[in-house]
């Protein structure tokens, strides 16, 4: 039957994970896993968070990591002429997602943001949510990098990919990532369809 | 004193209600014929779909406490087994119209080239009805439930007279038509069940593309909203819910006496007796009830001394190839909408003259995803290096540029490919589960081949760049819902289990109408073949019953 989109996009992912055949062949499981989670709950409504309440605390980061998932994910998608993760709450996302993980997965995400702060320390003196946007591009930019990275670098490398696949999934499922930056227009009702009308696609 | 009065017996009991039995209880009924359907859920309520409700508004509603309908029955109430080593993907909805409230609505009738292919090619029996057989039937059902396509008729695909317009093809869409016309590869109009006029009563598609969440308007073919309701009409039909069908019963004779089944809600046991048993509760649970059907003139299963009932489950094989087409990126983000999933085929081209390789049967391919997504990031964008403000202009520019390619192809019929049922494992209410034990082999592995090919020389043709592409990496097996084949028909009683009208060899007062009467699996989506068989099947029951012969 071949259901609709949507409900592809989740079938699929977690089809795929169950065959643990998603992604290139070097991402972790956990890493597929939660990227996996993330587009369950972006496209599948299975988040149950407030997600946009005043008053909100996370379910499972603490303050400081909240802080730094805070920075990370406005690290990656950041203000321009719309607004950026930070905005969009995209930590709370993140959270949730967390909160709805295997044990296992979580704990995984965990050790990777704690191998990031540690890195920070090391290499800035301060964790990630006490560093500058200087410093975090800076230490980011090789875990980000194509192609093939040193071995110490793997569980950064690994949680660079999970962050930023979670943040991409939450914030582009927020009015300000679907409407405001990417245009969608949200109308549902239309009287007909016209489809493509470019010349140069005929 | 104590009147004691016979227990009733029902004309003709139906069990499921999706594109199957819904069409069998809606036949009989309009023909006079007293009906008892058995569904093993309630009816999906439509004022709690989500069909209109954006992702965001989604996590605020849910936030409220609210919940979507439940469609997908959950593993954790109906377990199912399989090997540890080969997981088969089974999708299951209990509840009035079945995975007519979900289906993905591509509506495409099989031609002589699927009916007759064992006759060619030897693999396995034959189906006993050629195209003739079946086509006053789809004519039938394309007036009945509404399907949009184009007229662009071939041997693969038959008999667009009846079909209602088809909503145009999006700016992907164009591209790799282009493309494929460049190759000399087919492509044409979609064929789907979405109205694109208003049909009986019902209005036309208002374009949201939500209708995997249900549609609020009915204006997609769902059991429960174009055949129940009339049945229930004509009085003759008695639609009992959260009624799971576990066994039918037989008499001393083997033939059909009623059924037994369990309340959903409460566990407890009951038996209904009836003259006739349809069977439409979905290919595989169909086949757990009739191989639970054990009795002394049964030990192998209700109508099951062939041995085939359970064997030669053939789901089909699917490739999800993803990419995107430069000539798009960086275009305004287009309202895509449309009837929610593609609006192009690619029907089967194996069989063409210079094209044929060394495998049988054949694929056709669907175009998923292939637009601006409106409901949030498409996958494969978090594949784009980087991060920033660079990161995000590229998300931007390659949104409206996404494409998918998805071949189905046949997998052939196997006897090992086996559904079975478990003693030893039973489900909450001491019923044997199923357990399911599907793999594909060599000719399937050659017809990956040819998909992959044809995805790549598509792309190339297109212009378009592969995202995450790993050659001939298939779908998990289950995922295209497409199971059949595990209570075949045929002309032959030993090598099958049904006859052409889809009435037990074994068994003459059963019927199985689901798409485990298939032979074969074919590379087309089955619903519309499902809806024309349990029509003719029940014709032929409804003038059995006439003329007094059951």
């Amino acid at each position: 039957m071949a259901r609709s989109e949507q409900d592809m996009n989740r079938r699929e992912a977690l089809t795929r994970l169950a065959a643990g055949a998603v992604g290139v062949a070097a991402t972790p499981l956990w890493v597929q896993s939660l990227c996996a989670q993330a587009r369950v709950e972006a496209h599948a409504h299975a988040a149950q968070a407030a997600l946009s309440a005043p008053a909100w605390t996370p379910a499972v980061l603490t303050p400081r990591q909240n802080e730094a998932v805070i920075a990370l994910t406005e690290l990656i998608i950041p203000q321009t002429d719309t607004p950026g993760a930070k905005a969009a709450l995209v930590n709370r996302f993140v959270d949730r997602v967390l909160s709805s993980a295997s044990t296992a997965d979580r704990g995984e995400f965990i050790r990777g943001l704690t191998w990031l702060d540690d890195r920070s320390q090391t290499r800035a003196g301060k964790d990630v949510a006490g560093a500058s946007r200087a410093e975090l591009t800076t230490l980011l930019t090789p875990l980000a990098a194509e192609g093939a990275h040193p071995p110490e670098d793997a569980p950064g490398v690994a949680f660079f990919q999970a962050i930023k696949s979670m943040t991409i999934s939450g914030y582009y499922t927020t009015e300000i990532g679907l409407r405001q930056e990417l245009g969608e227009d949200g109308r549902m009702v239309l009287p007909a369809f016209e489809g493509c009308t470019h010349p140069e696609h005929q | 004193m104590q009147v004691i009065s016979p227990p009733k017996v029902y004309p003709v009991i139906v069990i499921g209600s999706g594109a199957s039995g819904g069409m069998a209880a809606w036949n009989l009924t309009r023909q006079g014929i007293d009906v008892l359907l058995l569904d093993a859920g309630d009816k999906f309520d439509r004022s709690k779909y989500w069909t209109h409700v954006p992702p965001w508004d989604a996590q605020a509603r849910l936030a409220r406490g609210e919940r979507p309908e439940p469609f997908f029955l959950d593993t954790k109430e109906q377990p199912y087994l399989t090997p540890t080593e080969r997981k088969f993907s089974l999708t299951r909805v209990w509840g009035h119209g079945g995975k007519t409230n979900v289906w993905g609505r591509v509506s495409l009738r099989l031609s002589d080239i699927d009916l007759k292919a064992a006759d060619r090619d030897g693999w396995e029996t034959a189906w006993p009805i050629s195209y003739t057989d079946i086509a006053p039937y789809y004519d039938q059902v394309e007036q009945l439930i509404g399907v949009s396509g184009g007229t662009d008729d071939s041997d693969v695909l038959p008999g667009s007279k009846f079909l209602q317009p088809p909503p145009a093809p999006r700016c992907g869409e164009r591209l790799l038509q282009k493309a494929m016309g460049k190759l000399n590869i087919p492509v044409v109009a979609g064929r789907r069940a979405n109205m694109t006029r208003p049909t009986r009563g019902f209005p036309a598609c208002h374009y949201c593309g939500n209708c995997g969440n249900g549609c609020d308007t009915a204006s997609f073919f769902c059991s429960a909203d174009h055949l129940l309701p009339f049945a229930l009409q004509t009085g003759k039909l008695e639609l009992r819910s959260n009624a799971v069908a576990a066994r039918i019963l037989t008499d001393e004779n083997g033939k059909a006496k009623g059924v037994q089944y369990f309340d959903r809600r409460t566990g407890a046991e009951q038996q209904v007796l009836g003259k006739v048993v349809v069977l439409g509760a979905s290919c595989v649970d169909s086949t757990r009830i009739l191989l639970n059907s054990k009795s002394s003139t049964h030990p192998n299963g209700l109508g099951n001394g062939s041995d085939v009932v359970g064997r030669y489950l053939c789901e089909q094989i699917r490739l999800n190839a993803r990419g995107y087409l430069p000539a798009l990126e960086g275009t305004p983000t287009r309202n895509d909408r449309g009837i929610g999933g593609e609006h192009i085929y690619m029907p089967r081209f194996n069989h063409r003259p210079g094209r044929s390789r060394d495998y049988l049967r054949g694929f056709g391919a669907q175009f998923w995803n292939t637009w601006s997504n409106w409901n949030g990031p498409q996958e494969g964008s978090d594949r784009i290096p980087g991060f920033g403000a660079s990161l995000k202009q590229q998300i931007k520019r390659r949104h409206p540029a996404w494409f998918e390619i998805h071949p189905f192809g046949e997998a052939l019929p196997y006897a090992h490919n086996r559904i079975t049922v478990d003693p030893s494992r039973v489900d909450r209410y001491g019923v044997p589960l199923l357990h399911i034990d599907y793999r594909t082999g060599e000719n399937e592995r050659k017809m990956t081949e040819h998909m992959a090919d044809t995805i790549e020389e598509i792309v190339k043709a297109a212009g378009g760049v592969l995202v995450n592409y790993r050659r001939g990496d298939l779908d998990a097996n289950g995922s295209a819902i497409h199971e059949h084949g595990t209570c075949r028909m045929g002309s032959d009683p030993k090598r099958s289990a049904l006859t052409a009208f889809n009435q037990m060899h074994e068994a003459k007062n059963v019927f199985v109408v689901d798409g485990s009467a298939f032979p074969t699996a074919t590379e087309k989506n089955p619903t519309l073949t499902i809806l024309a068989l349990s029509w003719r099947a029940t014709d032929y029951l409804a003038q059995e019953i006439k003329r007094g012969s059951l």
